[in-house]
């Protein structure tokens, strides 16, 4: 682990990366501190271009877009980590006992997971919402619901390539059970990957969330990044900065988070290592 | 024959799943709220409960859903997805017109992310923490965090208003109805902005892809022989790494498939491309369940398809793998 | 009213008016040929105008689907498809006479029998607002092929204002009759009388009309075809208008946020013409079922609270004027509506809404909040979702806490509207040609019909409302009828059973190549048989 720390922090995109992370977590822990109040309250005259008061412009309605951008960091963080999570954990209970056990629960399991992979996952998210109706919450399920089978595919791979590895027919043989062999041996085996993909995951996640709001399914009452490129689209071209800035924005924070996973995954992945 | 034989024992087994995918999905979009009857009813501004109850008794929605499913199963058994009350049209015909922009518009996509996106990988894997594989990881990465409606919205700004290079949206001049080579060409036209953008995403996902595996290849044990029997770097890579690298873009484009009808729903949106992804969109939010079905239908057997070529493809790439 | 008779020669003659208005800079001869490009958004669904109502229907459904008259600017019917009629002095006799010489688009004569077949057996029973305008004719007459004659159970004078091909069209007997009249195979291949016949519908893409070669005005349509384009995305509309791709938009195809930059394109010009028969506005439906919104007093302080030159300004960027109560500034012209009521857009209306909450008995209390709503956001388009947050935070200024609730049209109409499931509802509402239409609908009691959409939902029952609003439907004395109009107003203002926000004004975009394209009240509602381009 320290020598893949080491070896991330020799590479110096994700460092870059890495930096840029460091400044979104900033974002959001100063919004409340830097923009007081409600990002939704009308703070001056509508479609101001940006200036010494406003730095990032007004919107339509006259709210600040720089309060806009901060507080839409901490939704699009939220629904970006927590779809991952969701993903990760649903995918890993499906791939796991998938891979563990083989045989008809496999065959099950897995038909399963294709069934998720023959819908268009982004027409599938739309309906998830519309059943569910639009909230972050729902927002999150939704995206975890579409983007866990890639995980699950994964971690029954490794689950089937480890299986037959001579340390885990050892343990069996010793007698270790069935959960001690999966979270002691299994599982700890597989985590880089599932790091490295995670990480990625979360930047889909993000642009997912941002493609469900341009399309007016995301949620009314939390500012987020799609939320304000929806509104602001309809005036991009006489208010180009409404769009643009958070459009920057999720940008930059999609392109932090994978070049910090793709440090992650040469420093973690031990098929690339030492070359 | 052989060959043929496992095509028709892979079909054979695709059965099951599929109609396992009709039956789930058929209990999944029953679970949205609302119906056809009332949003017909809304965009309609008013209307007389007695126009509400004609319209649900003309969609069937006021049998039991048991009933609605008994007979959506007996129109799949002959092969017939059922008619779009809403459209006044067969489902069928509705999908079929609209594959033929969304193939053309997934393809053309494809071919560019696929050929760039080997070409980049390779020139990236090649020159190695070089200041080539830098740009073209920052470049890759960049465009594959760009969000796609955005860089749509742009591009018309720039290529379209600004410049006059190109029409704004469409699948062709609209009111002109060209013949021949004039529509291929006006179509083209259409197609570049959309395929480019739709192209991006996909582009950096291969170029990485094609990175991250030529250089685990450049490291195995054959590669090392093969320089040892003093073959040229050239012949080493297009012989050898190139070949074993491109398993797992096949791999990738395999998965990929699934997202060929609703990958481009937004893409579609932003350039009035008359696509599935948006036909499917409008379906969803009309609850226009019959099209919606048949969208999901088509989208499984596309699915099926596609991964049957993959493993064929497999087949001719690596001759270890056995069918 | 009496009869009306106009030679056609006066009837043809209106428009070049207009022509002139519009811009004397291009020719001022028509010309034949060339082929329009209209916007019209979204795509509809179907072309059934016979059975469907949806206002994206009618730009293109009313160039083949004729009505028995048009209107002219003032609202008064002119000749079409009826030459002239006469209203018996009881209300209860229309009879009309018919053009001679017509024939639909598969060469079968126009008679008075398509007449009776179009009201009696097709709008009468499959269309969903026509009823309410035919329910008093009880039967259509034919005593010769070009005489039609309505029979009414009481005088409805609001059907001579409905008569038009958007609300009431004709279609051909022979081609409907014996038939399942909603599974039709006409319903998008239609065949009416009108000036263009359909051509060929690319789903996703446009709709084709092409010149009627036969159509029975002589020398008209000047165009040789009509493109119905249909391009999903706003910007993108905006962009094919500014680069002359298309040549016509109207309604809300064009975002009114991109009107300001249109305005300088020199291609370009607007107009607010043609809108004057499709008077809208939009409103806050409360639940009056709600624990607060069942007393006045808090429904009143709702309307206080909210700015609406804000919303004019913000959200329909200067496309609409403060509504200031139930009825549209635009039936001014026929005498039906009044300033003369409750007034909320007074200076100091917050302290009137803050003592209003008071004195109901909703004070404050953590935080300055007094009580908590839902809103359910309008799923009918982007603004209505700047709307809601704009009232979220003109609420707040009151101690209202608003959560908005944003759904998909499918799912915000069933909890609204069957489900009863809401606290305050943002709908836009068209009201007709007549007042009967839009208020029936809205405030009688027999209206609160659970799973229809768009009627009292707000479970407003009032007797004396109830009574003057029937009476008035069935008054033939035009002013002994404003006269209740007028007082239905002044004491729907007063309960508030809605919140009236803004009386919308659309606009029209068009290329300036194309000319006379808004010849009458009912705009892209009606034939572009005279619209001409510049070469």
């Amino acid at each position: 682990m320290r020598a893949g720390l080491s070896r991330f922090a020799r590479n110096r995109l994700a460092l870059l990366g890495a930096a840029l992370l460091l400044c979104l977590l900033l974002t959001v822990i100063l919004a409340p501190v830097a923009f007081p109040g409600d990002p939704f309250r009308l703070a001056g005259r509508p479609l101001q271009p940006p200036d010494a008061s406003f730095p990032l412009g007004t919107d339509t309605l006259g709210r600040d877009v720089a309060a806009e951008v901060a507080y839409g960091a901490r939704t699009s963080l939220v629904i970006g980590i927590g779809a991952t999570l969701g993903a990760i954990l649903f995918g890993v209970v499906i791939g796991g006992l998938a891979g563990f056990y083989r045989g008809t629960v496999e065959v099950v399991l897995m038909r399963l997971t294709e069934f998720f992979q023959t819908i268009p996952a982004f027409i599938l998210a739309i309906l998830i919402v519309a059943i569910l109706s639009p909230s972050v919450t729902n927002e999150v399920i939704a995206i975890a619901l579409v983007s866990w089978p890639a995980i699950a595919r994964l971690v029954r791979g490794e689950f089937v390539a480890l299986g037959g590895r001579e340390f885990v027919l050892a343990c069996a043989g010793l007698g270790a059970g069935d959960a001690r062999i999966i979270f002691r041996h299994l599982l700890p085996n597989c985590l880089s990957q599932i790091i490295a993909v995670g990480s990625l995951l979360i930047g889909t996640s993000i642009l997912i969330e941002a493609g469900l709001s341009f399309l007016g399914l995301g949620d009314p009452n939390v500012m987020s990044w799609g939320l304000v490129i929806s509104a602001g689209r309809a005036v991009l071209r006489s208010a180009w900065w409404i769009c643009t800035f958070p459009g920057i924005a999720i940008l930059l924070t999609v392109l932090a988070i994978n070049l910090a996973g793709d440090g992650l995954n040469e420093a973690l992945n031990p098929r690339l290592r030492d070359r | 024959m052989r060959l043929i034989r496992y095509i028709g024992y892979r079909l054979l087994l695709a059965v099951p799943v599929i109609l396992g995918i009709v039956v789930l999905n058929f209990f999944l979009i029953h679970l949205a709220p609302g119906d056809a009857a009332s949003v017909l009813a809304g965009e309609t501004g008013a209307a007389t409960p007695e126009y509400m109850a004609q319209l649900r008794h003309k969609f069937g929605l006021d049998q039991p859903l048991s009933a609605q499913f008994l007979h959506y199963l007996l129109n799949m058994a002959h092969l017939d997805l059922g008619y779009s009350f809403r459209n006044d049209s067969p489902v069928a015909a509705l999908i079929f017109d609209r594959l033929w922009p969304t193939a053309l518009l997934m393809v053309t996509a494809f071919v560019i992310a696929l050929a760039l996106g080997i070409l980049l990988g390779l020139i990236a894997a090649t020159g190695r923490n070089t200041w080539r594989d830098g740009v073209i990881s920052l470049v890759s990465l960049v465009a594959y965090a760009t969000p796609g409606f955005w860089l749509g919205l742009m591009m018309i700004v720039v290529f379209a208003i600004r410049l006059e290079w190109l029409p704004t949206s469409g699948f062709d001049t609209v009111g002109a109805y060209n013949e021949g080579w004039a529509e291929v060409a006006d179509v083209a036209r259409h197609l570049v902005m959309p395929a480019v953008a739709l192209a991006l995403f996909y582009l950096a996902l291969y170029a990485r892809l094609m990175r991250a595996t030529v250089l685990e290849q450049a490291g195995m044990d054959y590669v090392t022989t093969a320089r040892a029997k003093g073959q040229t770097e050239r012949k080493v890579m297009t012989g050898h790494v190139m070949k074993n690298a491109l398993l797992p873009i096949v791999t990738m484009a395999g998965i990929q498939a699934g997202n060929l009808i609703g990958g481009s729903i937004v893409v579609e949106t932003v350039f009035g491309w008359p696509g599935i992804g948006t036909l499917a969109f409008d379906a969803l939010q009309s609850r226009d369940l019959n099209l919606l079905l048949g969208i999901f239908f088509i989208s499984a057997c596309l699915v099926v398809v596609i991964n049957l070529v993959v493993d064929l493809v497999y087949v001719t790439l690596d001759p270890r793998i056995e069918i | 009213m009496n009869s009306i008779k106009m030679s056609r020669r006066t009837a043809l003659s209106l428009p070049f008016g207009l022509a002139a208005m519009h811009g004397a800079r291009a020719a001022d001869t028509p010309r034949r040929g060339g082929t329009m490009v209209m916007i019209v958004h979204p795509e509809p669904s179907t072309l059934a105008h016979y059975a469907v109502s949806a206002g994206n229907i009618p730009p293109i459904a009313t160039q083949i689907y004729e009505g028995l008259v048009t209107y002219d600017w003032d609202l008064n019917p002119q000749p079409n498809l009826a030459k002239s009629w006469q209203i018996a002095p009881d209300g209860k006799t229309i009879t009309f006479k018919l053009q001679e010489n017509v024939t639909f688009h598969n060469g079968k004569p126009f008679t008075s029998a398509d007449v009776q077949f179009s009201f009696m057996e097709v709008l009468k029973k499959y269309h969903p607002t026509a009823p309410v305008i035919l329910s008093e004719v009880y039967a259509v007459e034919t005593p010769d092929p070009l005489t039609a004659v309505l029979r009414l159970n009481n005088p409805a004078p609001y059907i001579m204002k409905a008569l038009a091909g958007r609300d009431l069209p004709i279609v051909c007997k022979a081609v409907f009759e014996g038939t399942d009249i909603l599974n039709n195979p006409t319903a998008n291949k239609p065949i009416g009388t009108g000036p263009f016949k359909f051509g060929q519908w690319d789903r996703g893409q446009a709709i084709r009309l092409d010149r009627n070669p036969n159509y029975w005005k002589p020398g008209l349509p000047y165009l040789d075809r009509i493109v119905a384009r249909f391009i999903p995305d706003a910007a993108t509309r905006s962009a094919a208008m500014e680069t002359g791709e298309a040549h016509f938009a109207a309604y809300s195809a064009v975002n009114y946020a991109d009107l300001a930059r249109m305005k300088k394109n020199p291609i370009l010009g607007e107009t607010s013409k043609g809108y004057e028969m499709t008077p809208a506005i939009s409103v806050l439906e409360l639940n009056s079922k709600h624990p607060h919104l069942d007393k006045k007093e808090v429904r009143q302080a709702i309307a206080y609270a909210i700015d609406r030159k804000f919303i004019v300004d913000n959200v329909m960027y200067g496309y609409g004027v403060p509504a200031t109560g139930p009825l549209s500034r635009k039936f001014a012209k026929a005498g039906f509506y009044t300033t003369d009521v409750r007034k909320f857009d007074v200076p100091d209306r917050l302290d009137i809404a803050n003592k209003l909450l008071d004195s109901a008995g909703a004070p404050r209390g953590e935080g300055g909040v007094r009580f908590g709503l839902h809103l359910e956001v309008n799923s009918f388009g982007e603004q209505w979702l700047r709307q809601a947050e704009y009232l979220k935070q003109a609420l707040a200024q009151i101690g209202i806490d608003v959560t908005l609730r944003s759904e998909d049209t499918a799912t915000w109409l069933r909890r609204v509207y069957t489900n009863y499931d809401y606290d305050i509802n943002e709908p836009f509402l068209s009201q007709g040609v007549d007042p009967v239409i839009g208020l029936n609908r809205q405030y009688l009691s027999s209206q609160i019909r659970k799973g229809v959409t768009f009627v009292n939902d707000s479970f407003y029952s009032n007797p004396e409302v109830d009574n003057l609003l029937l009476s008035a439907m069935r008054e033939p004395d035009h002013d002994k009828r404003a006269a209740m109009y007028v007082k239905v107003q002044q004491i729907l203002t007063e309960d508030c059973p809605l919140v009236w926000l803004v009386d919308v004004e659309y606009v029209s975009i068009y290329n300036k190549k194309l000319h006379d394209h808004t010849t009458g009240p009912l705009g892209t509602q009606q034939a572009f048989e005279r619209t001409w381009m510049e070469a």
